[in-house]
């Protein structure tokens, strides 16, 4: 047993023993969907997330901060199939991960573009980063303006109500917070704060996303569920909450009488993965309903939920153990979404955003490492 | 060579090559601060040497992620050591080669084990587990050493594939640093020895990545060890890694703190460790506290490790395996980890340092959570008490009292 090769024929026996899981099963593309362009990101760590709006795609880029395109803008003869670089800017601390540009109605102005830092935390109980001002007014320099920060949370995603000159951000272990934006913004913007709450209370509050319609105000929690506010000084009436126990939630979106949730599964609850999108009827009373789920199979997360201005379709992006990619679903019945396809993105696609450019409708994607890119997709023909 | 070193050498394939590399290895050494040559060193002109081993293991886990017992057998450990002295004992060649890539693609089963995008099971390493080139020599009143290549890192604890229990512990990435591009330096005199290096922060990603060459020097880390007695070792350390779980450098940063006493000789072994890791500026600190001891006596060879350690919990992509790269700066939260380690080994003996070792060893353990965060020990096990046993055969040649990575010793 001493001899050299004892070892080598044991080694070689047991070779083989180990074994690497296949590539998920990724249905087709719908018909008339085109990817009409990939725009690498440097993976630092890659792309988060794509504000899309006047023509001008803000590419929220981790360490890199923030990429702003012409897509049919026309300041660089951008298109959507040619997308023209405008500017960069990193921003404090990195981690950019969200945005929201502002366009005043009370002034017309366009000069401020809202941040969200997303720094280290324990997903479910604590956050940080801040959110970072930046004055865009001049979109060939932008320059950091300004900040908000709470001591032991940071911010997600966002929604302004513009007329009202207020930012909702969802603020994950801090609920939902209220700030004012009327007016120069410039430096530390503690004073600015409106409203701060935490609709799950605390220990049962982790916020992800936050949409005004209706009148109303609407918080995706990945602990407590989906919350009717009413956005004022204090949030009340509150309505809904504990309606997701099954699944972490994710995202939101909401359109008409209806509102699309995801879900986050890199790890379980309740032994699920995130492969659900969940469906809720806004106007059979107070709090929201659940009406339908649509399970997406062998995935981990519906990290993004969007649906287009027209209310026909519904897209998910979708990120997996070993697949993902841009899920579309036909919104004929707005309570129950039928599948059509979708475009299989290996890594994942972390966020999807739709623009309406030039009569088209397209979806802006991010694409995670190894690989990390802007992928823009052409969908106007995918409507049926 | 003297006769002494006839049953230490395994392989001396260097003689025939002798003029060329003495050649060569002479002028990396004029590199350093080298001074004259000592008289041990005169007697060791070229040489190679090679040893080796590998350890068939039958591990059996309850419970492991999802509340399951799982069995398996696998090859591990499974390492080509070559060693190379040169320019009168000035240069030596530290080469390692680990074909756990082969043997454990999907990691072994241990107990609280992570990193490197695994979790409940010890990531396999790379192939060039170590390719180093070290220069050596005396300077007045000091030793001086100085060396290059893909390493361990002079930080923390000896690795664990050099000390008793077969297991790694659960602190493996608080207390050692390894497989990095570096260039080490090292001063020694009476009892103190200070080590320096920099090198990559990253991590390998895979059995066969290398490391990132254009991250060498964005982390750093030095080494204090003084010996007061002949048997005894302790040695302080600090490190500051940039971004080791994120390759493109978007991850946290780690600042990591090592204290040991060591005390060891032929037949006994003892090892008290406490180590902290803290990430992004503080966000996240996980500590680290171990004890180890071992005792020979002939053939029969007894261990036991004590261990508390906290590590996070990644974001999972399957029941032992997480995401890497990690991204959005999230984990699930942190788990306390204490276990209680008892094996015995019976080792027998054969020509040229090699040993067949049968062994067998059990954990006993548990896991908390500490603080908040989504993870749920008892919901992802079904209970946070756990048992371990392994048993197997231990093949080596040549690696008695070998420290990998201690390129100063």
């Amino acid at each position: 047993m001493s001899r050299p090769h004892t070892t080598a024929f044991l080694t070689l026996a047991l070779l083989g023993a180990s074994c690497v899981d296949d590539d998920g099963n990724i249905p087709p593309p719908p018909d008339g969907l085109t990817l009409v362009r990939e725009v690498p990101v440097v993976e630092n760590y890659g792309i988060h997330d794509t504000y899309v709006r006047a023509g001008l795609a803000f590419v929220l880029a981790w360490n890199t901060g923030v990429l702003i395109y012409d897509v049919g803008n026309g300041i660089r003869g951008g298109t959507p199939e040619n997308p023209g670089l405008v500017s960069s800017v990193p921003t404090t601390g990195g981690q950019a991960h969200n945005g929201w540009w502002f366009h005043n109605p009370n002034t017309s102005e366009r000069t401020y573009f809202f941040v969200g830092q997303e720094g280290p935390g324990s997903i479910g109980s604590s956050s940080s980063g801040d959110i970072h001002v930046l004055d865009v007014s001049d979109l060939a320099n932008p320059v950091e303006v300004a900040f908000f920060h709470i001591d032991g949370a940071g911010p997600h995603n966002f929604w302004m109500d513009e007329s009202r000159e207020i930012l909702y951000a969802a603020y994950y272990n801090a609920g939902v917070v209220a700030l004012d934006v009327s007016g120069t913004l410039s430096g530390d913007l503690a004073t600015r704060e409106l409203a701060r709450f935490r609709p799950g209370g605390a220990g049962n509050t982790y916020t992800w996303s936050v949409q005004l319609s209706g009148g109303a105000l609407y918080a995706i929690d990945m602990l407590s569920g989906l919350w009717r506010l009413t956005p004022d000084s204090t949030f009340a009436p509150v309505e809904g909450g504990g309606n997701v126990a099954d699944r972490f939630s994710s995202d939101l979106w909401v359109h008409g009488s209806y509102a699309y949730s995801g879900t986050w599964g890199w790890f379980r609850r309740n032994g699920n993965s995130g492969n659900a999108a969940k469906v809720w009827r806004l106007d059979s009373g107070p709090a929201p309903v659940l009406v339908d789920s649509v399970i997406v199979s062998d995935v981990a997360a519906v990290s993004d939920v969007q649906v287009s201005d027209d209310g026909r379709l519904l897209v998910l992006s979708i990120e997996g153990f070993d697949s993902g990619g841009l899920f579309v679903y036909d919104l004929a019945d707005p309570a129950h979404p039928v599948f059509l396809g979708a475009h299989a993105v290996a890594t994942g696609l972390h966020t999807v955003t739709l623009a309406t450019i030039g009569g088209r409708l397209y979806a802006f994607g991010a694409r995670n490492p190894g690989g990390a890119a802007l992928m823009i997709f052409d969908l106007t023909d995918v409507i049926p | 060579m003297p006769s002494g070193e006839v049953t230490r050498a395994i392989a001396n394939v260097g003689a025939q090559h002798a003029a060329p590399l003495h050649q060569f290895t002479r002028a990396l050494a004029a590199l350093t601060l080298y001074v004259p040559v000592s008289a041990a060193a005169q007697e060791h002109r070229t040489r190679f040497d090679l040893a080796g081993q590998a350890v068939l293991v039958h591990r059996h886990h309850d419970p492991v992620p999802g509340g399951r017992a799982l069995d398996e057998t696998r090859i591990v450990q499974p390492v080509a050591v070559l060693r190379g002295t040169m320019a009168h004992g000035h240069l030596t060649l530290h080469v390692t080669a680990n074909l756990e890539g082969l043997t454990i693609l999907n990691g072994e089963l241990t107990l609280g084990a992570w990193g490197e995008g695994f979790v409940d099971r010890r990531h396999p390493h790379t192939y060039v587990h170590e390719l180093m080139i070290v220069a050596r020599g005396t300077l007045g009143w000091a030793t001086g050493l100085l060396g290059a290549g893909k390493g361990f890192v002079p930080f923390g604890t000896d690795d664990p594939m050099s000390r008793p229990p077969l297991s790694h512990p659960v602190n493996h990435h608080l207390s050692q640093i390894l497989e990095r591009a570096m260039i080490v330096a090292a001063v020694g005199t009476g009892p103190l020895l200070l080590e320096a290096a920099a090198f990559n922060g990253d991590e390998p990603t895979a059995p066969d990545a290398w490391p990132s060459l254009d991250r060498f020097g964005d982390s750093w880390a030095v080494r204090l060890t003084a010996r007061p007695a002949a048997l005894l070792e302790a040695q302080v350390s600090h490190a500051a890694v940039r971004s080791p779980e994120h390759v493109g450098g978007a991850g946290l940063d780690h600042a990591k703190w090592n204290w040991s006493l060591r005390c060891a000789d032929a037949r006994r072994y003892g090892l008290v460790e406490w180590a902290r890791t803290s990430e992004g500026g503080g966000v996240f600190v996980f500590h680290s506290a171990l004890v180890e001891a071992g005792l020979t006596r002939g053939r029969h060879g007894a261990y036991a490790r004590f261990e508390r350690t906290e590590r996070p919990e990644e974001e999972r992509i399957a029941d032992f395996r997480s995401r890497r790269p990690l991204r959005d700066n999230a984990i699930l939260g942190t788990s306390r980890w204490t276990l209680w380690t008892a094996g015995y080994r019976h080792r027998w003996s054969g020509p040229r340092e090699s040993r067949v070792e049968p062994f067998v060893e059990v954990t006993l353990g548990r896991v908390t959570k500490v603080g908040g965060g989504v993870f749920d020990p008892k919901g992802y096990y079904g209970g946070s008490s756990f048992a371990a046993a392994a048993i197997g055969l231990r093949l080596s040649r040549g690696l008695e009292g070998h420290r990998m990575g201690r390129y100063a010793h």
